[in-house]
């Protein structure tokens, strides 16, 4: 799995925690929500992402990203039972909490993953959610994940290794196969 | 004009979604199951029929006395009339909101044409429907619509002598006439199970029926007008004189209110007009994704090295786009090897939503312009930022 080594274990206290954020195409509508860059206007350190349909999210990409920095993860889709594509935000909201479950033996604060759903005109609704959302992520301590012994079979030192890119094959729910503890 | 104005009632049901949001949480919005509703007043039409049908005798001299006795003298045969008769009324409104809802919020778009057709189908054999069964009554209303529709029907040109045939069994009033309504009244409702065979089709896991909440306040709500405001007959039908009066329900016999002002010929050139532009509506805005103003990501693709047969997409899927079929080859990956089955999209289905994606736990599953490789991607850029 790819990381970012390099990365101070937590952003938070910088300037908020970094949260990704997967938002429907059909949801939420992101004109003037959104900069270029992705990030929200008024939240700086939230990166939304533009998927298709809230169920198109594996939950593996949700845990790829808190391994991978992330403080915080949630998904966004239409209000429940009045998905565009039926039953996407259904399932979703039943895969996050799977995902919630499982990470949860892993020590992982369940909270840190998150479901929202609100409507295409509910922008204002669902800024406070993010806002609510990040402000409690930011009052968890650490990274998301609890740190590790390092993997020895990592290569160098945390700070000196490379960034390999996205192995596309990887990110099966699995074990973080040489993650870099911090 | 036609886009800004389908923008502005999105908006406005959205609105109204919100309001209702207020009193009722998400997944208790009656909004969101008009059709699961349709169908709840759909089979107590069924059953309630099912019960005035073994006692309604198709004759002009005892229909009327058939639906008296019925009323009158059955056991709880006024309560079952008051059913049928309520529950028709709840049927076309719940049919009407569902009609609407999906209109303004273009679920007709991409390959969601069928069950919109479908509908207006429906629609329309339900209005058919309704009329037919004002008219086994056979009091004074059912002889002016009798009278009024064979007169409409004979004047459309060339095949009007014929369809008032068909419909009515001759000119004038034939002994035929009882006995064909009351085909006209049930083939068509058995007609209506077609159509939704139909309209079911093209979705998975249709939501059928309504929250058990909603059952019971729909179903209590009919029963407790049929009590308030029992359902009576008008005076029987004399075939030698033409009622003057017609006691008019708007949501089926609008049109004969209208027939007071407007020619028939009118009227019908109106309604094939209606039914020709709701059949049209899906193909009005043949806007592509990009003009749109979202993604392209393209019919999704199983990569078959990788599928293991666990038809988990086949479930989630909600518009029935994958088929699993007997692998004759095991996959590739190490999962893979014992698989009896395989995933296929059947890509005219696939409104590239890409729930399988999300349903898939052994990366078979990817749409084509948006895979697993770029979101890895743009989580880690907004990861680093
Ligand atoms: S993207 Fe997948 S879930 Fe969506 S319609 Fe196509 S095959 Fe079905
Ligand atoms: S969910 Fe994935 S592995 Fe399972 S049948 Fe579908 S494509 Fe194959």
């Amino acid at each position: 799995m790819p990381e970012l080594a390099d990365r101070p274990p937590s952003a938070a206290g910088r300037r908020g925690p970094k949260i990704v954020g997967f938002l429907c195409d059909w949801a939420v509508a992101s004109q003037g929500l959104v900069r270029d860059d992705g990030t929200m206007r008024d939240l700086p350190n939230v990166t939304l992402i533009k998927i298709p349909c809230s169920g198109f999210t594996r939950p593996a990409w949700l845990e790829f990203a808190l391994r991978n920095g992330a403080d915080g993860v949630f998904v966004c889709g239409c209000p429940l039972g009045d998905c565009f594509n039926r039953y996407g935000n259904n399932l979703i909201g039943d895969r996050v909490e799977q995902l919630r479950r499982r990470l949860e033996r892993q020590k992982v604060n369940p909270e840190r993953i998150g479901a929202l759903f609100y409507g295409k005109h509910a922008g204002a609704a669902f800024v406070d959610a993010v806002r609510a959302f990040s402000d409690r992520v930011a009052g968890m301590p650490g990274p998301a994940f609890p740190p590790r012994k390092p993997a020895p079979a990592a290569a160098g030192p945390a700070s000196a290794a490379p960034r390999t890119g996205p192995a596309a094959q990887d990110g099966q729910a699995g074990a973080p196969a040489g993650r870099e503890g911090t | 004009m036609y886009k800004r104005l389908l923008a502005g009632l999105l908006a406005a049901t959205l609105r109204v979604d919100t309001l209702v949001a207020r009193v009722y949480p998400d997944d208790f919005n009656p909004l969101y199951y008009t059709g699961g509703l349709a169908n709840l007043f759909l089979t107590v039409l069924v059953l309630s029929g099912i019960f005035l049908f073994l006692y309604y005798t198709p004759s002009f001299d005892q229909a009327y006395t058939s639906v008296q006795f019925l009323t009158l003298d059955v056991p709880y045969g006024q309560i079952i009339r008051g059913i049928h008769r309520y529950s028709a009324d709840g049927f076309m409104i719940v049919v009407l909101l569902h009609l609407f809802r999906n209109w303004f919020t273009e679920r007709f778009r991409f390959s969601r044409d069928e069950p919109w057709i479908s509908g207006m189908m429906l629609l329309t054999l339900t209005g058919f429907i309704g009329v037919t069964g004002y008219m086994l009554v056979w009091d004074q209303r059912s002889e002016a619509l009798v009278a009024m529709t064979a007169n409409a029907a004979a004047q459309v040109p060339l095949v009007g002598g014929w369809l008032r045939h068909a419909l009515f069994g001759g000119t004038g009033l034939t002994d035929l006439l009882l006995p064909r309504l009351l085909f006209l009244h049930i083939g068509p409702a058995v007609g209506l199970y077609v159509f939704l065979w139909w309209h079911y089709t093209r979705i998975r896991h249709p939501k059928v029926w309504p929250p058990a909440v909603w059952t019971l306040f729909a179903l209590g709500f009919v029963v407790l007008l049929t009590g308030l405001i029992p359902v009576t007959s008008q005076a029987p039908a004399v075939v030698s004189q033409r009622p003057q009066t017609l006691a008019i329900d708007w949501l089926f016999l609008t049109p004969y209110w209208a027939m007071r002002f407007l020619p028939p010929l009118v009227l019908i050139a109106l309604a094939v007009v209606l039914i020709g532009y709701g059949l049209y509506i899906p193909y009005q805005l043949p806007e592509t994704r990009s003009e749109l103003g979202l993604k392209d990501s393209g019919v999704a693709q199983v990569i078959d090295a990788n599928c293991t047969g666990c038809e988990l997409c086949y479930y989630d899927c909600p518009y029935n786009a994958i088929v699993m079929v007997p692998s004759p080859n095991p996959g590739v990956t190490k999962a893979a090897q014992a698989r009896k089955l395989r995933a296929v999209i059947l890509e005219s289905r696939c409104v590239e939503c890409g729930i399988c994606v999300g349903a898939c736990p052994f990366e078979a599953l990817e749409l084509p312009r948006l895979l697993q490789k770029d979101i890895h991607e743009k989580v880690l850029s907004a990861c680093q930022s």
